[in-house]
């Protein structure tokens, strides 16, 4: 049969053929509208019709047993009549065929033609009527075949003692099957890859389906998903090559431009290529795709095509590392206009982003957000839903506001999934998922709740596995509480091979965290040259947050120094900075740093009032960690006051109750040096107060830790 | 000292005649047709025998006296493919010939039910399903036999080919290297092994039997992987140990060549093969594909003529008239042959192929994808097939989907030029110069077969305006060309001599300058030019003959090149 000089495979068009199990589901039915059975039964035998249907096709076995869980009587009448036909002659079959019942004239029976069932017998009988003389016996042949495997003797099978091919064994897929095996599959590779079958055994399963119908194209699309969640380029390139090569003959029809015909699978197979290549990280490559799907788009006049265009066009733009709002801008006003939602707010949610980096005002971006997220509740986006609260999440924990981070994060987490497929399951194991689960972790971490932490990681291994896409995530956030647990407990053995680990995922954090360590470990001077390295390079990537780190960093840097007044320069800078961007975190912080050196410098009231400043909202949104040094800068900056005060006593009980809870917080962490400078400091005050007893305790404390502790106590000056 | 060897090994040309003459006997009565045709063109190819010379006949058994009848029955049955007969009859014959027939009869008869089941299957999902039913029983049978030790040449052929078709590849590998060592005269078993083997790895790692038929295969096989050096030489020694009238080792040189494009040479062999054997259909239509690259019209039309009236149902013949039409610009007709051809054997490669080439040339991009991709599915290593999909993206308009293909091309031909040329023509359209660059120098590197490249390469350098590298190429260009003696049509030695007049001009190298450009009088499209140069090139000469001698010596040593290019200075050219 030829069409536009194509030879088709399929010679009648029909895409469901007679075989012995359809034959065994068709006997099932007739049996069921025949036979009276009870109501629940009834029902458990309707609830399986569906999925008998659009499986795959099971051994007699196997399809017995299910329906005997159901109702043992049918399975029986069943049996009974697959062995009519298998032990007696052709015509049992052809009478059997006979006897159904027609969809036509079954007015009020559930196999009435509109009907699931009604249309699968129409599809069976006209299947059945189309077959030759010899596919007739041929079929009848196999039903035997297929009913004594089961349930005949076994003796014949001994000869047969060579192991086959595992391949052999499974049958082939209905055209019906096989579409509804893809489809399932290609929905939960997109949203719950863990259900998904393994990479091997899908591809297994697709090789099979390829053998036996090598012009299923779909297949290799799947293919390609599949080879893409084992990052192999190869095999994925040539899937996806290879499905669009086929797609191009099944849409023929010979319109090459608009919206039909091949033209348009040309473009989006330009278009599909270029995000290959984006995913694997080949930019220059993608980017000629994507100039190539542009060029094609132009020529036949296809915008929605062009509009997919662009949009991917800003995101390569924003995964180089370049500005991109303009592009982004445009692709939002021309979603809109053609009435692309999905585009449009994937857009907005984009421009959210780099507003957020560029310091925006955080009331324009969460107007966008919620702007956004009634267009998704109208449309049931519920992809962008989770992508719009955890875009929220990370807005929140950048401005510093962990109860909020925290609120979003825990929202996300609780919403039920709109997808028809996955409908009531809570979670899904998207990117959205893997970023909330994230900042959830960091968030624990930071109040010191480590057991809570470990869970939700290993949670997070199972969801996302280490193969998969965004398993990178967690793989950093993990690395980065353990790097800063060792930090705090003064380990810094331990966090420096974390080091390598962190660059290798993220190369700029894993500077910063080289920086940090050489630091601790007093080599200053590498430690200065790499801040210089990466304050140069986070100025180009316009990296505000880490600017602002690197900048405190180096601040501290010159305190090691001495060189407090060279420090404060810096300091001011990054304080404007974070004020500029709203970091409230990051702004508090460089208050903290900034009351330091003050009080090096001599000026213990003006560091006080300074630091009265931040005071509020560390303890409001800090970490433990920052709440904990907060409360020891301010006791020393009260007992540096009390030093020129006449009235001594008032502000030293004051500083005494600072230090004991800048204590809780560190012995919360574990932090052993920190607590050996918070004892020290309590003798003396005590000693101060003639407070002989409490001073003796402190003291030894103190000498329990500097024993434990070993290392020499490094000027308590010294550090913040 | 090889070539020693290799005589004394073939020097007793008459026992190899006998030895030949006893295996047609054993085949024939085998019903083994092609390996008993082979050893038949062989042997005719020798001197005959005198009468008392001539091999006796096999000595004849008790149980072959006993089977005779039945054997002899069977035999006919067979011959007239009523293979269930056949061996219904030798059931319970105990002589090795006529237990070979019996599982040949069966094999060949579960064999045609297959085919015959392909038309009416239940279903397009089972087409991949329809397998001959009787093999595993064979090789149950096969395989008890051959722990016993009971099976001899023929029969461990046979096992082979059953193991082949269930896939066992290995398991066949090893069966077909027995049974070349059991009966190394068989040429069907060492076909069968040629399939097998797909590297040279794993050709040396197996251990054959010495004997003067492993020559032909060790031949077969450097042309099968591609290694035409080493099978020429292969072939010359075989003719040189006098084989010289073998019709089959001229077609097997006559296909080399056409494999390495070596068109005359192979050209002329094919003419002197049809002198010899006017009726072979055998390899014509490796024939008309170079008759079709040397567009010689009227030999074609009377090669497809003649196969006509040979045979007209054969693949062969059908891809020669659709060659023929093609070559007629007729490209509907020539497409309906290939699909005949297809019809007749849907595994031959060439013919989806030239398909894919058809709809190409009719616009049905579409179609042409589907042949391309079908050849693929045949045979992943079908180079042309490769290059077709990546030609048809290119005429899509989609440079840089293209590459995909063209560089699958290229991996599997890597000294083709032609891969190369059309990925540097893809990256040029990407505006890639570098590795358009690279791509056209390589192409140039291993044998510029339409010397494009080198004219590419100098256009792509002038426009990078990298003037002495363009100037390099133009000359390196203009030597290739007169070099290879004939004329060839898209030449553009005008081109090139033009911009070397200027680029001489430039750099004041008069005399190079006027030779330039009177070379480009002799181009009708670079006439004006040359002779506009000359014009200015005599004035600029007057003008520098007046001012006095030593004026003109620092100048013209200033304006010298630096870096002046001789036409073989290639190191700092190399990409």
């Amino acid at each position: 049969m030829m069409t536009n000089g194509v030879v088709h495979a399929n010679v009648f068009g029909i895409k469901d053929w007679v075989t012995p199990y359809k034959i065994s589901v068709l006997a099932l039915l007739y049996e069921m509208t025949a036979s009276k059975i009870t109501l629940p039964e009834r029902r458990r035998l309707n609830k399986l019709i569906l999925p008998l249907q659009q499986g795959p096709d099971l051994t007699l076995g196997q399809f017995l047993q299910t329906v005997e869980e159901c109702c043992s009587q049918t399975a029986y009448a069943v049996k009974l009549r697959l062995h009519e036909m298998a032990d007696g002659e052709l015509k049992d079959m052809e009478y059997f065929f006979s006897t159904l019942p027609t969809p036509f004239t079954a007015f009020d029976s559930e196999a009435y033609k509109t009907s699931v069932v009604g249309l699968f017998m129409r599809h069976m009988l006209l299947a059945y009527n189309k077959l030759s003389f010899s596919q007739v016996y041929k079929l009848y042949r196999s039903l035997q075949h297929y009913y004594h495997n089961t349930v005949g003797d076994r003796a014949d099978k001994e000869e047969m003692d060579i192991p086959l091919h595992e391949s052999e064994l499974r049958g082939p897929l209905s055209q019906k099957q096989a579409e509804y095996f893809l489809a399932r599959q290609a929905y939960l590779l997109k949203n719950d890859e863990n259900k998904a079958l393994k990479p091997a055994a899908l591809q297994e399963e697709l090789n099979n389906m390829l053998k036996f119908n090598p012009d299923f194209a779909e297949a290799h699309y799947l293919n390609y998903l599949n080879s893409m969640r084992v990052q192999d380029i190869f095999l994925s390139a040539h899937s996806l090559l290879h499905y669009f090569d086929r797609l191009i003959l099944s849409g023929n029809e010979g319109k090459s431009n608009g919206d039909e015909g091949y033209g348009r699978s040309l473009r989006y197979a330009a278009l599909n290529l270029a995000s290959l290549h984006c995913r694997f990280g080949h930019y220059r490559q993608a980017d000629l795709a994507l100039q190539e799907a542009i060029r094609i788009a132009q020529e036949s006049n296809d915008h929605v095509c062009l509009q997919h265009c662009l949009s991917w066009l800003y995101t390569l733009e924003q995964m180089k590392g370049s500005d991109s709002t303009v592009l982004t801008e445009d692709s939002v006003k021309m979603a809109a206009h053609f009435c692309l939602p999905y585009l449009a707010s994937l857009g907005i949610q984009s421009l959210v982003q780099q507003g957020a980096t560029q310091g925006k005002t955080a009331h324009k971006l969460m107007d966008a957000l919620k702007d956004t997220d009634i267009l998704h509740w109208k449309h049931s986006l519920s992809e962008l839903i989770e992508i719009s609260l955890a875009q929220t999440t990370s807005i929140w924990r950048m401005y510093g506001k962990s109860t909020m981070a925290l609120q979003q994060a825990q929202l996300l987490l609780n919403i039920s999934s709109l997808e028809p497929v996955n409908f009531g399951v809570q979670q899904n194991n998207t990117e959205a998922f893997a970023v909330a689960l994230c900042h959830l972790a960091e968030l624990h971490a930071e109040q010191g709740l480590y057991s809570a932490v470990s869970e939700i990681i290993q949670h997070l291994k199972e969801q996302f596995p280490p193969h998969t896409q965004h398993a990178k995530l967690w793989m950093l956030c993990d690395l980065k509480i353990q790097f800063e647990r060792h930090m705090n407990e003064g380990k810094y053995h331990l966090a420096e091979p974390l080091v390598t680990a962190i660059s290798a995922l993220n190369k700029t954090e894993g500077l910063y965290r080289k920086a940090q360590v050489l630091k601790a470990l007093n080599r200053s001077t590498e430690a200065y040259r790499i801040l210089q390295q990466l304050q140069v390079h986070c100025e180009k990537t316009k990296c505000t947050e880490m600017v602002i780190r690197v900048m405190l960093s180096t601040a501290e840097l010159h305190w090691e120094s001495s060189g407090f007044s060279t420090a404060l320069p810096l300091l001011l800078q990054a304080l404007a900075l974070a004020r500029q961007h709203h970091l409230q975190s990051l702004a508090s912080e460089a208050i903290l740093h900034l009351a330091f050196t003050q009080l090096m410098l001599g000026v213990p009231e003006q560091a006080l009032t300074v630091l009265h400043e931040a005071i509020e909202p560390v303890l409001a949104h800090g970490a433990v960690m920052d709440k904990g040094r907060t409360m020891l800068l301010a006791a020393r900056c009260q007992m540096a006051v009390a030093g020129f005060r006449p009235n001594r006593q008032g502000q030293a009980v004051l500083a005494v109750d600072t230090l004991n809870e800048a204590a809780a917080y560190f012995s919360k962490l574990n932090c052993k040096e920190r607590l050996r400078d918070v004892h020290y400091l309590q003798a003396q005050l005590h000693h101060a107060l003639g407070q002989t007893l409490q001073r003796n305790k402190s003291a030894m404390l103190f000498r329990l830790l500097d024993q434990e502790l070993q290392s020499p106590a490094p000027p308590v000056s010294m550090q913040l | 000292m090889k070539m020693a060897a290799l005589c004394s090994e073939f020097g007793n040309l008459v026992d190899i005649k006998k030895q030949l003459i006893s295996v047609i006997s054993l085949c024939k009565e085998r019903g083994l047709l092609h390996s008993a045709k082979w050893a038949s063109e062989l042997a005719f190819a020798l001197d005959p025998l005198p009468k008392d010379e001539l091999p006796p006949s096999p000595p004849f058994t008790e149980d072959d006296a006993q089977d005779l009848d039945a054997l002899t029955l069977a035999k006919s049955y067979f011959d007239l493919k009523e293979y269930d007969r056949a061996a219904y009859f030798l059931k319970g014959c105990c002589s090795q010939k006529a237990y070979f027939l019996y599982m040949y009869s069966r094999y060949l008869s579960g064999e045609k039910k297959k085919d015959d089941e392909t038309v009416d299957s239940l279903g397009p999902l089972e087409k991949g399903q329809v397998r001959n039913e009787a093999l595993r029983e064979l090789r149950v049978e096969l395989s008890k036999k051959h722990t016993a030790g009971e099976l001899d040449g023929f029969t461990l052929y046979l096992y082979g080919v059953v193991l082949r078709k269930l896939d066992l590849l290995k398991e066949a590998v090893d069966v077909f290297v027995e049974a070349v060592h059991a009966l190394p005269l068989h040429w069907g078993a060492w076909l069968e092994l040629s399939n097998l083997v797909t590297n040279i790895e794993m050709l040396k790692s197996l251990s054959l039997p010495d004997c003067w038929i492993k020559d032909f295969f060790m031949a077969h096989m450097y042309t099968e992987l591609q290694m035409i050096k080493e099978a020429l030489q292969k072939y010359q020694n075989l003719i040189e140990a006098g084989f010289s009238k073998s019709t089959y080792i001229i077609s097997q040189i006559a296909v080399a060549y056409h494999n390495i494009r070596d068109i005359d040479q192979a050209l002329a062999l094919f003419n002197e093969l049809r002198e010899q054997d006017p009726y072979r259909i055998d390899n014509m239509d490796t024939f008309s594909n170079l008759l079709y690259v040397k567009s010689m019209k009227p030999e074609l039309s009377y090669l497809a003529h003649n196969l006509v009236e040979i045979d007209k149902y054969r693949v062969e013949t059908c891809c020669v008239i659709g060659n023929y039409y093609s070559l007629r610009s007729q490209h509907e007709k020539a497409a309906l042959y290939f699909q005949r051809a297809l019809k007749l054997n849907p595994r031959c490669l060439g013919a989806w192929t030239l398909m894919g080439h058809e709809y190409m040339e009719m616009k049905n991009t579409s179609a042409a994808i589907q042949a391309y991709r079908h050849a693929i599915e045949v045979n992943k290593r079908d180079y042309r097939a490769w290059y077709g999909l990546g030609q048809t993206y290119e005429i899509l308009k989609m440079p840089f989907y293209c590459l995909y293909y063209y560089r699958k091309a290229h991996q599997l031909r890597p000294n083709d030029s032609r891969m190369l040329v059309a990925l540097g023509e893809s990256y040029e359209k990407l505006s890639q110069q570098v590795e358009a660059k690279k791509c056209y120098w390589r192409a140039y590197s291993v044998g510029d077969v339409e010397k494009m490249a080198l004219l590419k390469l100098a256009k792509l350098h002038e426009q990078l305006n990298e003037s002495d590298d363009a100037a390099q190429c133009y000359m390196l260009y203009i030597q290739d060309i007169f070099s290879c003696g004939e004329q060839l049509e898209h030449a553009e030695v005008s081109t090139a001599l033009r911009y070397l007049g200027q680029y001489y001009f430039k750099s004041k190298l008069y005399d190079e300058a006027s030779l330039c450009a009177q070379r480009c009088c002799d181009y009708n499209d670079a006439r004006e030019e040359g002779k506009a140069l000359l014009r200015q090139i005599s004035q600029v000469r007057d003008q520098i003959e007046t001012p006095s001698a030593d004026l003109f010596a620092p100048l013209s040593n200033n304006n010298t090149p630096v870096r002046r290019v001789s036409p073989l200075n290639l190191i700092s050219f190399t990409p």
